[in-house]
């Protein structure tokens, strides 16, 4: 039993449970939190210049040990009938940039007429990050006529929804002509991935709470009134909301490195846990607290599609299941975590099971924080295909990596039913009917199990012992599926090991799958290839995270009123 | 205009594959784009001139015919793509000491990012030299000999890579570069052929959430 080894690529690189992964202590945004925690950051609003109609800018610095981040917020003032979060849209209720140290004058004007238009403009190696945002109109407009009126927003209403504004893209890492991941990568604070992004959406949280009050303010200043302070347990309940369109699903599939690298954080974390061989009351304390506090979480979990309501009501259930195992038979003295896993993997949907692996690292930051170090990836190495591989070498590759896709037959339409392409439409990612629309000459090469098969099909009649450089100089259509193959067997958690171009292909399986690691909550599938969620929700705001909790604020406070929401999912009542 | 060196990578890409490249060979094309880039070369010129060249002919012209003693290829000019990833592909044949030879590559500073690579590989330099230029990398630095007209040829008769190399007067990689105008259009050109044209049921169907977001 002392011997626990990471669970096996194949039970864990399927789209059902990647697409049922939670937010853990490794996602970045509670890295990015902790870090700035723990080492003592600064904010500062250092400029506010929006008039009463909502249109203008604002600044705000974070000063880190050794360098300070601005995030310039540019506020407008949009019709309704120009509301979209698709890629496509051209004008947004506000857009942002965040800016490598302190912006002059200049560069709030230069970037003044290239950020609004987003895609449409170009800006520098000054920086980071370009990200835009929407209003949740009728949360923006309860918020701000109750603060007018001199009340507070009703709690149930802010609950239902969870932010006033929804990132609709956060671009980093050289796109539109910011700066290079390479460049600020080697910088302590940006080491772990896109920590530049979740810099942006926590200092864009915090804008907004400005600006919504700012608008309470002139509304009620209008009518000779003065408007009421937003609760600050009330703006704390407030995340940033995001939606999420096809483009984070290429992206898993682009970066095998990098998503191995992830996950593998995260299953050599469960490896650890679960070889604890006993477990301190102060660990179990933490972790029965979590587990209360998780339960209420879920069950400020809303959403309206059938799919999710589905996992929802598996996961109430297991959460429940969890509660009465944990009460009939408490926590086992030896391997305490381990034995808990073993019945979970058993007695839970799959759901269940990864929102239960979420919870048993909570206890064991000192176990596995270091692992976020190992959560980047330099490309460089693992690029250059290795032909002196052999043929037979390869095959054998391809049977462990691939073994599904050889199972699965290809010919079959519902197995190759979608083509993922990119719309001329502002590069617009989607994904088509094979058999129905025009698509197929405009297909990405996104579905690694269908390309693997031709390979393996097209070396069956070569010699064992030909080096596979051999083979690519005759067939350089299968060279990309060589190089997955050759990262896949290095990185055990780099493929998808499913169908992404099936008849049931669930593409927001992949997007909740990189939005988990980013550290969302509550995801509300729109439909099955868009996603909102929200993120920081209950964090601390910048001037709380030296006196608040910078680590556990992802899970609510059990308060008084916790039991109301708490007891008929947990089970507990 | 300053670009990012991720700019240059993903149009480049679409670009190689636009012009009929196999995905894997556009993602080389890009990788080798970008390297040049950081090291203040044209590779955006340099790529858009090959492109040009070989615009959807069949890579298999423009391939070594073999692997085995000087390189040559069927049409009489070979791709720097194609045959420095066969290069980088077999680069444990220059650990063994072996000079891989090439004949009439077209742009042929595209092949010193294959060098790079099986320079990590081999974990010594790779020179490749052409006439009046070669060219010494270890992955990560490069070494510059030769005049700059000679250096950004769109031909050359004779092509030698060799290991292991000795690397003098070597210049750092940087995280920007400039890129030609006209260059970047023609990438842009090629890169338009992968995006599918734009439809009513396309814009509905392909990405939507299907519902209202003015909620």
């Amino acid at each position: 039993m002392t011997q626990v080894s990471c669970r096996d690529p194949n039970l864990v690189m399927r789209l059902a449970r990647l697409g049922s992964i939670h937010q853990s202590r490794l996602s970045f945004m509670r890295i990015l939190t902790r870090r700035m925690a723990r080492e003592g950051w600064r904010f500062e609003q250092t400029e506010f210049n929006i008039d009463d109609t909502g249109v203008g800018h604002a600044v705000y610095t974070a000063f880190g040990p050794e360098r300070a981040y601005s995030l310039i917020a540019y506020a407008h003032d949009l019709p309704a009938e120009k509301r979209s979060d698709r890629v496509i849209a051209e004008a947004w209720d506000a857009t942002f940039t965040l800016f490598d140290g302190i912006p002059t004058a200049d560069d709030i004007e230069r970037l003044s007429h290239n950020i609004p238009v987003q895609e449409a403009g170009r800006v520098s190696g000054s920086e980071l990050s370009v990200s835009r945002a929407n209003r949740s109109v009728r949360l923006w407009e309860h918020v701000v006529s109750a603060l007018a009126s001199g009340g507070q927003p009703d709690a149930a209403q802010l609950d239902a929804v969870g932010y006033l504004m929804r990132t609709t893209a956060v671009y980093g890492s050289g796109k539109l002509g910011a700066a290079d991941r390479e460049m600020i990568a080697g910088r302590p604070e940006f080491r772990v991935p896109f920590q530049v992004e979740m810099l942006s959406v926590y200092l864009t949280r915090w804008f907004v709470r400005d600006l919504v009050q700012y608008m309470a303010d002139c509304r009620a200043q209008a009518s000779g009134k003065t408007a009421a302070t937003l609760a600050p347990e009330l703006a704390r309940s407030l995340g940033i909301g995001n939606s999420t369109g096809l483009g984070m699903a290429p992206f898993l599939l682009n970066h095998p490195v990098l998503f191995s690298n992830w996950v593998a954080a995260r299953e050599v974390a469960l490896q650890r846990v679960r070889g604890v061989e006993t477990a301190s009351a102060k660990e179990i304390a933490i972790f029965q607290d979590i587990f209360a506090r998780n339960t209420r979480s879920v069950a400020n979990w809303h959403s309206e599609h059938p799919v999710q309501l589905e996992k929802l009501a598996a996961l109430h259930a297991d959460v429940d299941m969890i509660a009465a195992k944990l009460a009939d038979e408490g926590l086992a003295d030896r391997y305490p975590w381990e034995s808990l896993y073993q019945w979970s993997a058993q007695a839970l949907t799959v759901e269940g099971q990864e929102w239960l692996v979420s919870l048993l690292l909570e206890p064991y930051g000192h176990l596995v924080d270091d692992l976020a170090e190992a959560m980047s990836a330099d490309n460089t190495a693992t690029f250059r295909i290795a032909g002196a591989m052999t043929v037979a070498r390869l095959r054998e590759v391809l049977q462990d990596v691939y073994g599904w896709a050889l199972a699965t037959d290809w010919a079959l339409p519902a197995n190759k039913a979608r083509a993922w392409y990119v719309s001329e439409e502002k590069l617009e990612p989607r994904l088509g009917e094979r058999f129905e629309e025009p698509i197929e000459e405009y297909e990405q090469p996104l579905a690694p199990g269908r390309d693997a098969t031709q390979l393996f099909a097209a070396l069956a009649h070569w010699p064992d012992e030909t080096p596979i450089a051999e083979f690519l100089l005759r067939h350089p259509e299968h060279r990309h599926s060589v190089r997955r193959a050759q990262i896949a067997n290095r990185a055990p958690y780099a493929e998808i090991r499913d169908n992404t171009i099936s008849q049931d292909v669930l593409p927001i399986d992949m997007l909740r799958c990189k939005l988990a690691f980013f550290g969302a909550m509550h995801f509300d599938p729109r439909s099955d290839r868009w996603v909102r969620i929200c993120m920081y929700g209950n964090a601390p705001y910048p001037e709380e995270l030296s006196l608040r909790d910078g680590d556990f604020w992802v899970y609510p406070d059990v308060g008084p009123d916790a039991t109301r929401d708490a007891a008929p999912n947990a089970g507990e009542g | 205009m300053s670009h990012s060196l991720n700019e240059i990578e993903a149009m480049s890409k679409r670009a190689a594959r636009g012009a009929g490249l196999a995905w894997g060979l556009a993602e080389e094309a890009a990788k080798g784009t970008r390297w040049l880039s950081a090291f203040s070369f044209p590779g955006t010129e340099m790529l858009a001139g090959l492109l040009a060249l070989n615009d959807r002919l069949p890579a298999v012209d423009f391939s070594p015919s073999t692997l085995n003693g000087n390189w040559s290829a069927p049409a009489g000019r070979m791709s720097p793509l194609i045959a420095g990833a066969a290069m980088s592909d077999c680069a444990v044949r220059m650990e063994q000491g072996q000079v891989i030879e090439m004949e009439n590559v077209s742009f042929p500073l595209l092949v010193v990012p294959f060098a790079g690579g099986a320079a990590l590989r081999l974990g010594v330099p790779v020179s490749v030299s052409w006439e009046g230029a070669k060219l010494t990398t270890d992955g990560q630095r490069l070494c510059v000999q030769g005049k700059r007209e000679a250096i950004l040829v769109s031909h050359a008769a004779r092509l030698s890579c060799a290991a292991p190399a000795e690397m003098t007067g070597q210049s750092e990689p940087v995280m920007r570069a400039e890129v030609d105008e006209s260059a970047w259009q023609e990438l842009g050109e090629f890169a338009h052929r992968t995006y599918a044209p734009a439809t009513e049921s396309s814009r509905l169907l392909g990405a939507g959430a299907g519902l209202s977001d003015n909620d």
